[in-house]
């Protein structure tokens, strides 16, 4: 937004005022604005405005052979970047007709709930920041980091790992890798109580989340909402569960939901999970020891790489929502098309302008966090 | 989806003309059908079949073809199994209809395709643009469209040699292929 594209706007002889949002500003999630009209503190209208963060990606995929685009994909999602590998190489696994051995679908799913555990940590702390409670932001940050530190041991990278290749994952995990995990997980659920009391049931936080941004079931289902927003409605639907891919189906867990659709219930949603992903990677930790093999399917040279003319849809639950890649081959070394449907693209557009409409303009931060909108998933 | 499902949808599908209908897997079923037919299949889908919510609407441009491909992909909550429906546009005036009124989310895809491939929508809430707000060239996922061409084009490459670099280079070190050689090794065959 190049301020020589602004005109000065007449305002109206009332109390109507027009204000800009973001894109720099704490109560936005990433680069992001919002164009909101108000009556006093009140929203009359809000319009969102991306593109901030718009890098295309699609189009880049487009020019880069099959393999390189692993290393593009996960930085369409910052925080929770893993689903985005993942919902990648199984388009590619499923267009070649590669089958994934079994240890490197159990070690996909480790990777993926602790990326997904690392994701709603960090939404914890952005979203108590909103609300003052920097305590919780920087325990958030903090215990995140100790995710990080084992994304850099198994993968290399600590937010980007760049894992999952079609086929299966690049490495295999290092020794004493599993012990690590659990200890991390240990020590993880052991800080939930703490968080409890300084965040999830503090009275500063409940009162400010509590009747903010409701929707009501059918109209999350009218919305396109997913994920944790939409389980927050009452409606356990899971794509893990429900449209199961790697071993979801094999392992134990339950769907968290909440009834009253409002930004309090959508974070207790997330505080929940963390606790199902918790029992998700006991349930992995235990059970890799037993499974041996391949960490990978044999590959063609990945620099010469024809995938078989196709389409196919991918879907694979994220720590926002439903992470859906619709990819396209013309049997040639590149991607015809990519399309990312990023669960934000909902949450953050036409979700978000609609719940920010009769609240205070302070609680619209409280929206968009509870959201968990992730913009650069819009921009792509 | 079980077996008894999957015929129901069999059966109720056929009353469409001209639909071609391929099983893909146990949850994902592929839906040719002409253009005109679309609404009527997702109305159809929509409600009677309990496909209430739009995952994507993609699009492909087949530009050897002329023709752009949309693919409205659509996921029921009860038989928990996807339909991807795909209609072909022709390329030229590129215009076809909004189906924002049996889905809301439609708006979303339907802008943005707008927006990168420049196909309008007719009767769609709201076709402004929304990621490419500075942008005035043609829409930029059309595969006519070379973006680095488009770069060479309009935008100048600038030298980037600080003397840290050069200390390195004369010491046998950095960059040792010249940049045009490494940003362009695409087109070498």
């Amino acid at each position: 937004m190049r301020p020589e594209n602004y005109e000065a706007q007449r305002q109206p002889p009332s109390n109507e005022y027009e204000l800009n949002f973001g894109p720099n500003h704490p109560g936005i999630e990433g680069n992001y604005a919002l164009k909101v009209k108000l009556h006093g503190d009140v929203v009359l209208e809000a319009k969102a405005d991306g593109g901030y963060l718009h890098r295309g990606f699609e189009k880049l995929m487009e020019q880069r052979l099959w393999i390189q685009n692993i290393a593009l994909v996960p930085r369409i999602c910052v925080p929770d970047p893993s689903p985005m590998e993942l919902c990648y190489s199984m388009a590619v696994e499923q267009l070649c007709g590669l089958k994934v051995p079994k240890r490197a679908r159990w070690i996909r799913v480790m990777q993926l709930e602790l990326s997904r555990i690392a994701a709603h940590l960090f939404t914890f702390g952005g979203h108590a920041a909103t609300t003052g409670m920097y305590s919780t932001m920087y325990w958030g940050v903090a215990d995140r980091d100790l995710l990080l530190d084992l994304f850099e041991e198994f993968t290399g990278g600590r937010v980007y790992s760049i894992y999952n290749i079609p086929g299966g994952v690049r490495r295999e995990l290092p020794d004493g890798f599993l012990q690590r995990v659990t200890e991390t997980l240990d020590y993880i659920e052991s800080r939930l109580a703490d968080y409890d009391n300084l965040f999830f049931k503090n009275q500063v936080f409940v009162k400010r989340a509590k009747g903010v941004g409701v929707m009501s079931r059918e109209q999350a289902l009218a919305w396109g909402v997913t994920g944790p927003n939409l389980r927050a409605t009452g409606l356990a639907f899971d794509v893990r569960r429900d449209d199961p891919y790697l071993v979801y189906d094999q392992l134990d867990f339950d769907i968290p939901t909440e009834e009253n659709g409002d930004a309090w219930a959508r974070t207790l949603v997330r505080r929940h999970e963390l606790m199902q992903s918790i029992r998700i990677l006991r349930q992995v930790v235990e059970a890799l020891p037993d499974i041996h093999g391949p960490i990978r399917a044999p590959i063609p040279n990945p620099l010469a790489w024809n995938v078989p003319a196709g389409e196919t849809y991918t879907r694979v639950e994220s720590s926002k929502g439903e992470l859906c890649y619709y990819v396209v081959s013309d049997g040639g070394p590149k991607p015809y098309r990519v399309h990312v449907r990023g669960p934000s693209s909902m949450h953050a557009v036409q979700v978000l302008e609609k719940l920010s409409v009769g609240s205070r303009i302070e609680d619209i931060a409280q929206t968009m966090f509870s959201l968990d909108a992730c913009p650069p998933e819009v921009d792509r | 989806m079980s077996q008894e499902i999957a015929h129901w949808l069999d059966n109720l599908l056929e009353e469409i003309e001209g639909i071609e209908i391929r099983r893909k897997s146990s949850r994902r079923v592929r839906v040719d059908v002409p253009a005109d037919a679309l609404p009527a299949l997702l109305e159809l889908l929509q409600g009677r079949a309990g496909y209430i919510h739009l995952s994507a609407i993609s699009c492909v441009d087949w530009i050897e073809d002329e023709e752009f491909e949309l693919v409205y992909h659509v996921w029921s909550y009860e038989s928990h199994s996807l339909v991807s429906a795909h209609i072909r546009i022709a390329r030229e005036p590129g215009v076809y209809l909004s189906v924002y009124d049996l889905y809301q989310p439609a708006a979303f895809f339907e802008r943005d395709i707008h927006e990168m491939y420049g196909i309008h929508f007719e009767g769609s809430p709201n076709m402004d643009k929304f990621i490419l707000t500075e942008w005035d060239g043609p829409p930029p996922m059309r595969k006519e469209f070379d973006s680095e061409a488009y770069i060479n084009e309009h935008l100048s490459w600038q030298a980037y040699n600080p003397p840290w670099l050069q200390a390195l280079i004369a010491e046998g070190g950095g960059v040792v292929i010249p940049p045009e050689e490494q940003r362009f090794s695409r087109k070498k065959d």
